[in-house]
């Protein structure tokens, strides 16, 4: 982690316009961007931070690839749907699947079980580990850096628009998992881990919390791959290095002998979410997950300030 | 200029770090430090006889906490007994390694709830009245148990719960009352340091074993200053800085339970069962229980060494699964595979040593177990029945 002198020019030269993006349309942003940044100075901050971050969403939410993810969110909870609804001629079984064969909504949380693992992480990580270093690989970081607008605030706003990439995605599988929930299943009072049952509202409700807490959960990591985005001009790295750290803390996580290191795992916080479906519900657990996930936006999150505010952008 | 500040941008995500660990390292210590728990000094008969008083008098105090399990027995991964997380992750047999979360309710002997999280699963004891429920959410069953009709054993056995040295599922009540019935002339009993468990001073009486013999340096059993309910039960290993075994609050509270924690009942599409009271609803491994019909006891106290012979391995593999999900022939294979070879006058066989249990399977299809040497085992191994 080298802090480059001044002029000391990167070793690595930008590699070509990427795929997606074609040039006319990378001009069309970095238009729309430098307009926004010619707005007024102090006065209209908050202003021209939302009208930054509104740029940013909508070309995270325009990038074909980002859209072809997300359909994939889509579509797993219709798989699991539709599996179940074939297999489930004779033995429902007492698993958290073979629930939902007797309530549609019990869908929603069986995805999210199906998904935390490593779908819904993967898309953050690309999202999230694409935002600084898919701007330098692709040669326009320095462009959205020539406004006197400050590094904190791009930063910033770079974060926002993954915490709300994060917020969209988990509500995109509770939707979609909801939808299928309601065509193939009957729906109605729904059992609890804690075999006590709870009208269809509530469970509503609580599919609300989870998809808050998995959101939360997600941005976590977010920050962790914006931290590892600071750090490299290549787009890819960043993606498979924050994928590697969520794999490798799931294997560490189901080894016993090493049992001692689970806490301090991100990804052993992420299943907490079962808590929304016990009576009463976890709050302290799930309390002690979002404090963990706050713990390490803190860590990565000023990492990647101090790099991105401290590193020369060559690109 | 432009190095200095770098370096102080550097100096916030350090700072960052340093704040986290404080956090989460010294948070506890911090806490114990700052309310430095002061208790009037009791000596250890003065405080057993208050014990004896409050237990006699027979009521708890109406509260909900967290208890947390831990247990690093040095037992080496057995299959079928490994803690992995999982679908399965409240199976019983996943206690004995790894820690483990446990809530209460309680308002009453009869009225109380046991909550067993595991991941997108979790097992339930509910007693209401007469009334005990067994949830078990991973299988979908609830299973109906109604209370013997000849207890009359005092509120000990009331309930089916399972109780005693052997059962890791023991809340921290049962826990100390099976060390004090321990207790006997072999033991010094003294009183320890004020301790802070669950955020509340508490009275420390630690049991140190007398006899040489004995793998067990103490047993910690933490009473609440106030209620001198038990708290929290350590059990240390000799040589070792960490406890093998511990039970306790993590947090509690004196207040008393919402009612609905009480009231269960089996939901629709459940599978209800009728039990019988005699298994002590399947908590305890098989094998432990077999132990107890089977096998008899050698020596005393601290030195107890329990033998008896192996379990008919065939025919329990032709049986599956255990109860609990334990494959006791696999189980079985591993010990053998993971112990070590040892011979002398009494035979030979395979030694399997943890930090609090020895156990030697002997050729002849004799096993012993103890919290003891193996050079105790040696000695019961040659005394022949």
């Amino acid at each position: 982690m080298s802090v480059h002198e001044n002029g000391t020019a990167v070793s690595e030269v930008p590699s070509p316009a990427p795929e997606e993006i074609g040039p006319s349309r990378q001009a069309e942003t970095r238009e729309e961007r430098s307009s926004v940044r010619a707005g007024g100075p102090a006065p209209g901050h908050v202003r021209h931070l939302t009208r930054l971050l509104a740029s940013e969403i909508g070309l995270t939410f325009r990038r074909p690839r980002n859209l072809a993810m997300l359909g994939v969110l889509a579509v797993v909870p219709v798989l699991v749907g539709v599996a179940v609804r074939v297999a489930s001629d004779g033995d429902a079984g007492g698993s958290i699947i073979g629930l939902i064969a007797g309530n549609g909504l019990m869908l929603t949380f069986a995805a999210f079980t199906v998904m935390m693992p490593i779908v819904l992480p993967l898309t953050v990580a690309v999202v999230a580990g694409d935002a600084i270093a898919g701007e330098a690989a692709q040669g326009t970081l320095r462009y959205l850096l020539v406004a006197p607008a400050g590094r904190t605030r791009l930063l910033l706003v770079k974060y926002a628009n993954v915490v709300v990439f994060c917020l969209a995605a988990c509500a995109l599988v509770a939707l979609s998992a909801l939808a299928v929930g309601l065509v193939l299943f009957p729906v109605g009072p729904v059992t609890l881990l804690s075999g006590t049952t709870i009208p269809a509202a509530d469970a509503l409700l609580r599919v609300g919390v989870v998809v808050l807490y998995t959101t939360a959960g997600m941005a976590a990591l977010g920050a962790v791959a914006l931290a590892v985005s600071t750090l490299t001009e290549a787009p890819i790295g960043a993606v498979a290095t924050s994928v590697v750290l969520v794999v490798v803390s799931q294997v560490l996580t189901a080894i016993p002998q090493v049992a001692a290191v689970r806490p301090f795992l991100l990804t052993s916080w992420w299943t907490s979410f079962d808590g929304a479906l016990r009576a009463p519900v976890a709050f302290d657990q799930m309390g002690q997950g979002l404090l963990a996930f706050a713990a390490y936006v803190l860590v990565f999150g000023s990492l990647a300030w101090s790099r991105f505010t401290s590193k020369d952008i060559t690109a | 200029m432009a190095k200095r500040a770098r370096a102080v941008r550097w100096g916030v995500p350090v700072a960052a770090v340093a704040v986290v660990a404080a956090a989460v390292g010294t948070g506890p210590v911090i806490a114990a430090v700052r309310s430095d728990p002061s208790l009037p000094d009791r000596t250890a008969e003065q405080l057993l006889a208050d014990v004896a008083r409050t237990w006699q008098s027979g009521r708890m105090p109406q509260m909900s906490g967290t208890i947390v399990e831990t247990a690093s027995l040095g037992l080496p991964a057995l299959p079928g007994l490994s803690g992995a997380p999982g679908p399965s992750g409240a199976s019983a047999a996943s206690l004995l390694s790894g820690s483990h979360q446990l809530k209460i309710w309680y308002a009453g002997e009869d009225r109380f709830r046991l909550m067993l999280p595991g991941e997108m699963s979790e097992t339930d004891v509910v007693a209401d009245g007469g009334t005990v429920w067994l949830w078990d959410s991973a299988a979908n069953k609830a299973t109906r148990l109604t209370a013997p009709a000849a207890s009359g054993g005092g509120p000990d056995h009331a309930f089916p719960l399972p109780s005693g040295s052997t059962s890791p599922f023991a809340t921290p009540e049962q826990a100390a009352r099976q060390a004090l019935q321990t207790a006997g002339t072999d033991t010094a009993i003294s009183v320890g340091d004020v301790v802070t468990v669950a955020g509340r001073a508490a009275y420390q009486i630690v049991l140190t074993p007398k006899s040489p013999d004995s793998l067990i340096k103490d047993v910690r059993v933490a009473l609440d200053g106030e209620k001198l309910m038990p708290l929290r039960v350590q059990v240390y290993a000799k040589g070792a800085a960490e406890p093998a075994f511990e039970v306790g609050f993590e947090s509690l509270s004196f207040t008393a339970p919402a009612p609905e924690n009480f009231s269960f009942t089996p939901p629709p599409g459940a599978k209800v069962e009728q039990g019988t009271v005699t298994p002590p609803t399947g908590h305890r491994p098989e094998a432990a229980a077999e132990a107890h019909d089977r096998g008899r006891v050698v020596g005393a106290g601290w030195d107890s060494v329990l033998v008896t012979s192996l379990p008919d391995v065939p025919a329990q593999k032709q049986e599956g699964k255990g109860r609990d999900g334990v494959d006791l022939g696999a189980l079985l294979d591993g010990v053998k595979s993971s112990a070590t070879p040892v011979s002398g006058e009494w035979g030979s066989g395979r030694l399997l040593r943890t930090k609090v249990v020895s156990i030697l399977i002997t050729d002849d299809g004799r096993l012993l177990a103890g919290a003891v040497t193996p050079e105790a085992l040696y000695r019961a191994a040659g005394v022949k029945e």
